[in-house]
């Protein structure tokens, strides 16, 4: 079942409707078949009936001819009749008696009938009657009838059995012609209700397709069917349908593209979607309505926010210039409001005798006012503005108050907003804006906002600045500290310094003092001359105490003979200038005491004397010795006299002497050595004989020239102390020179003064080299003649 | 942190080897301590210091200005000025030029100081001023002539203590208007020599250990204050040989408050107050 429900309408109703007809035609064929398979019997029956009877007659007849039973003759007589079939192939006549073989028979005499058969015949009382039987010959069942007739004569009974198939063989012909019959009729059927069912069908599936599209929310066209039966009226319901819902669609769509009036009704009051659809448009001209207004309460609030926003930032930037802030602020505000001019007026209180309004910044802004920067709290409407914080907004402009002027000439605004900068009610100045067009509200709502902005940012920019001007100040007082600090430090180490080179120099100081005072007397006078501070070297010089000392008056120290000269010297000394001298001075104990002293005087800043000091030297023993070397002096001044006289004589013989020289010099070699042997002269015969230069050999020491002193220092040494000692010696040696050998003789003669002292000494040598060679050719010969003697003997 | 002698003696001979700079004649103490503050400051150690010292001679510059002292002051030590103008100044006011030579003239107040006393006494147009530093930073300060108000707001006190009044004479007072020769910014804190005033004097850089006389000139007057207080002995008695050597014959030499001429050259030097006067 499940199968047949899946299937569509047509095959539902073909696999119905055919099965029934076909059995319902196979049932009355079978009907048909069965009365006539019956009449057929019947008509068998009968047939064999009569045929029994009339072969009973038969029978008859020839019992009557042959009499007395069956004999041979009865079966020669009735055989042929008994060989033949009456209406069929196989309805042979035939006897059988009591015990059922047959008597006679075409072709089975001497077999037996079926023994049910003959059971049941002899059961049968009538001795005649009709039986249908089954036999099994040759193994194959056959049904067959027997009609059978009991014969007294023979007393065995006369039958004709015919095989049922054969009787009911035309039957069965009329079998196959029935079953066609029912075949074509089925055919006939299904062809008829296909022809019938395919329209509908057809219409059927248009009007599922049409549902089904309706179902998926599509709009399916119109169904086309004219007939007004039960499916004509269906189509015409769902072609309403479709048309209803194309329309509510189409109105739906006009919604959707915002049309909402578009013409559209509802069928009826019971049309629910309809009426939903009706009221669907009512809310939502409804809603659009709210939204329109929405949206420009919307559009209001952006372009508050938006500007906002836009203040927001231009606060933002800047905010340490302040000029430049407003400058942006009120340009920028005049722009978004489609105003004409502005002004913005910074609160001042830095001086709170003159609490003002200053115009910081201005738009188009040419009015009288624009050049008196300055506005008193409470003057004119700015100043009122500053004073009430509140909001002022004018609709009627004295002429002579504002005016706009452009290029082409000038106009009396129509508005004018003051809005007061104010926060938490601290005033931090106004926004003047004046305008062609009148000032909505909200775009004063939006002036009073931004002027809150403004003042937060005026706050802080003034914080800001203030801030920075502290940091600036306390950056710069640090570095001032800094710059002061090292000035400090440098001070220090100045005074630092400058102390450690005064403790040195009164170190120094200290040195020289303790020197002075250990080597000078010192002490320091006063302007009238009395002695302070005395050292002790003078105390002890004055062989006094220091009490006795300090305040004695100098001047009574000195010498009777130069108390005069003091006062001089005292009073040059009191005009600042230095004495320096020798005093002589008398002590406590009349002793005369001569004093190399300087008296200094000390002056301030001012150039006056402050304090002199007395320095001084006890030069009494060379004071006496210079004056007794003054004696001596004179003295030596007679000497010197007498020495002049010897001096000339001395003269004298020098010249005496010289031309001994002279004469000497031509043929001794004469050498001059002063005492510490060195060779100040050497004559030209000396070079002649011993060769050198001059030069050479003057201001030589005789020790490093002399032969004898080079290969015999012993000698030289022994023959120059003797020299020294003022010893005159003699000399011999002999050198060779240039393949000569050359004998000198000398006479070193030292020359010695009035003290015993050497000063110079003379030598004078010999050449005797000649003499020498001959003294040597004789004794040459004298030891020749010796040499021969000695042979001789 | 302490600076030995042998740190010291590193410190030296390395700026020595660097620079032209030769410390070896300063004052150790001194030197020491100023060694000391440098090390401090830049927070390095002496091998730090002298590894930068040998690779950046503008480093070694930089702290050789360190190390110098600067320290002056607008007519400080107003006797010293006092002594200027009634006895020393005086005995140029004959002469046909006065050469002047601020050896050491730190931030240059000393240099103005003297001009304008000069300026009071008339000699200003006489004056040929020389001022000379080691260091190169305080030469441009001296030439810009702009100091600190504030902080030295005791200038103005020496200025009516060394212009306005007279110490010999205590009812003269002279009411000289400060600007006639300064421009008082007490907003800005800066007190501004007068330009007439700053672009006289010839600013040089000198180093009295090396330099010698730089000026093809002889002086009248040689002022050389808190200076030699950095030198030792040795040094001192050589730059008082230079002084003596470029004074004119009785030409001034002005020491510091504190410094004096002691050793050979004393004597070649007569004293009149604070002022050595070249015998």
């Amino acid at each position: 079942m499940k199968y047949t429900r899946n299937l569509n309408l047509n095959k539902q109703i073909l696999l119905f409707t055919i099965p029934i007809v076909v059995i319902l035609y196979a049932a009355s064929g079978f009907s048909v078949f069965q009365l006539s398979k019956k009449r057929v019997l019947t008509s068998t029956q009968t047939e064999m009936e009569v045929y029994l009877n009339k072969m009973a007659e038969i029978v008859q007849l020839v019992e009557g001819q042959t009499g007395q039973g069956y004999s041979n003759s009865d079966y020669l007589i009735l055989k042929p009749f008994f060989n033949q079939t009456a209406y069929y192939k196989s309805d042979f006549p035939f006897i059988f008696d009591n015990s059922g073989q047959y008597i006679i028979h075409a072709f089975k005499e001497g077999q037996r009938i079926p023994s049910i058969l003959l059971q049941e015949i002899k059961r049968s009382r009538s001795k005649e009657g009709f039986i249908s039987y089954t036999d099994y010959k040759d193994g194959h069942k056959q049904d067959r009838l027997i009609s059978y007739k009991y014969i007294e004569p023979y007393g065995a009974y006369l039958g004709i059995s015919v095989n049922k198939s054969d009787v009911l063989e035309s039957l069965s012909q009329n079998k196959v012609v029935l079953i066609l019959v029912v075949i074509f009729a089925s055919l006939v059927f299904f062809l008829t209700i296909t022809l019938i069912l395919k329209p509908v069908i057809q219409l059927l599936k248009q009007i599922t397709q049409a549902v089904k599209q309706l179902s998926e929310g599509e709009n399916p066209d119109k169904i086309d069917f004219n007939q007004n039966n039960e499916l004509g009226q269906i189509v015409e319901s769902i072609n309403d349908l479709i048309d209803n819902i194309k329309q509510k669609a189409d109105f739906a769509n006009e919604i959707g593209k915002n049309n909402l009036d578009a013409e559209f009704s509802a069928l009826g009051e019971q049309d629910v979607l309809g009426t939903s659809l009706l009221n669907m448009r009512q809310s939502l001209k409804m809603a659009n309505e709210e939204d329109g207004k929405r949206k420009s309460e919307d559009e209001l609030r952006n372009w508050a926010t938006a500007g906002l926003a836009m203040f927001g930032d231009i606060l933002r930037q800047n905010n340490n210039n302040l000029a430049k802030l407003s400058d942006n602020v009120i340009q920028n505000l005049v722009n978004y409001l489609n105003a004409n001019q502005g002004g913005l007026f910074i609160y001042n209180d830095d001086d709170p005798e003159f609490k003002h309004l200053e115009l910081l910044s201005a738009f188009a802004f040419n009015r009288k006012k624009f050049f008196e920067k300055t506005i008193a709290l409470g003057e004119g409407l700015v100043g009122t503005c500053a004073v009430e914080k509140e909001t002022i907004h004018l609709k009627e402009i004295p002429t002579e108050y504002i005016r706009i002027t452009s290029g082409l000439g000038e106009a009396v605004p129509t508005s004018l907003l003051i809005v007061p900068l104010k926060l938490e009610e601290a005033i931090f100045g106004a926004i003047e804006i004046a305008s062609f067009h009148e000032f909505k509200d909200f775009e004063i709502d939006f002036v009073e906002k931004i002027g809150v902005s403004i003042s937060s940012t005026l706050s802080s920019v003034k914080n800001n600045i203030r801030t920075n001007m502290l940091l600036e100040q306390s950056q710069q007082q640090r570095e001032e500290m800094a710059a002061q600090e090292e000035e400090m430090r440098q001070n220090m180490e100045e005074m630092q310094a400058t102390q450690e080179e005064m403790s040195r120099k009164s170190l120094e100081m200290e040195g020289m003092t303790a020197a002075i005072n250990e080597a000078l007397i010192f002490c320091e006078l006063n302007e009238d001359g009395s002695i302070s501070n005395p050292n002790n070297n003078i105390i002890t010089l004055m062989g006094c105490t220091r009490g006795e000392l300090e305040g004695e008056n100098l001047s009574e120290f000195i010498h009777t003979d130069e108390k005069g000269m003091f006062r001089g010297t005292w009073s040059e000394v009191m005009s600042g200038i230095t004495y320096k001298g020798t005093m002589h001075w008398v002590d406590k104990n009349s002793n005369e005491l001569y004093i190399l002293a300087s008296i200094s005087p000390a002056f301030d800043e001012f150039g006056s004397i402050f304090k002199i000091y007395f320095l001084g030297q006890d030069v009494t023993e060379s004071k006496l010795l210079e004056i007794r070397a003054q004696k001596q002096a004179e003295e030596i001044e007679q000497t010197l006299l007498e020495i002049q006289v010897e001096q000339e004589l001395n003269l004298q013989r020098d010249d005496e002497m010289k031309a001994l020289l002279q004469a000497l010099d031509h043929t001794c070699l004469i050498t001059e050595l002063d005492p510490a042997g060195v060779i100040t002269y050497i004559n030209n015969k000396n070079i002649q004989v011993l060769g050198g230069i001059k030069e050479e050999i003057e201001g030589q020491l005789i020790a490093e020239v002399d032969f004898v002193a080079k290969n015999n220092p012993k000698e030289f040494k022994k023959f120059w102390d003797n020299l020294s000692k003022g010893k005159k010696q003699n000399r011999e040696f002999s050198l060779t020179l240039k393949g000569k050998e050359i004998t000198i003789s000398e006479v070193y003669t030292p020359i010695i003064n009035d003290h015993n002292q050497v000063t110079k000494i003379i030598n004078i040598g010999f050449d005797i080299s000649e003499i020498k060679r001959k003294e040597k050719e004789m004794s040459a010969l004298i030891a020749e003649l010796e040499t021969l003697r000695k042979k001789k003997q | 942190m302490i600076v030995t002698d042998q740190d010291l003696q590193y410190f030296v001979t390395t700026l020595k080897n660097v620079t032209k700079y030769d410390f070896s004649e300063y004052s150790d103490k001194s030197l020491k301590r100023r060694l000391l503050k440098v090390l401090t400051d830049l927070n390095l150690d002496l091998i730090g210091l002298l590894t930068n010292i040998k690779q950046d001679s503008c480093f070694a510059e930089n702290i050789v200005k360190e190390i110098t002292v600067n320290t002056t002051e607008l007519f400080r030590d107003p006797p010293v000025w006092h002594l200027l103008r009634s006895r020393v100044l005086p005995r140029f006011k004959n002469n046909k030029t006065i050469n002047i030579w601020h050896a050491g003239c730190s931030t240059g107040q000393e240099v103005y100081s003297m001009m304008i006393l000069l300026n009071e006494m008339d000699m200003l147009d006489k004056a040929k001023i020389f001022a000379t530093d080691l260091n190169t930073d305080v030469l441009e300060a001296s030439k810009k002539g702009v100091y600190k108000y504030r902080f030295n707001i005791g200038y103005l006190d020496n200025f009516d203590k060394v212009i306005k009044q007279n110490p010999l004479n205590f009812e003269e007072y002279n009411d000289i208007p400060y600007e006639k020769y300064f421009d008082i910014d007490k907003l800005k804190d800066t007190i501004t020599i007068k330009k007439f005033l700053t672009e006289k004097p010839i600013f040089r850089k000198h180093d009295l250990v090396n330099d010698g006389n730089l000026f093809f000139a002889k002086f009248d007057l040689i002022l050389c204050r808190n200076v030699i207080i950095y030198f030792n002995y040795s040094l001192q008695n050589k730059v008082f040989e230079l002084f003596h050597a470029n004074l004119y014959p009785k030409g001034c030499l002005l020491l510091g408050m504190h410094e004096t001429i002691l050793g050979p050259w004393a004597n070649k030097f007569e004293k009149i107050g604070q002022a050595y006067v070249k015998k």
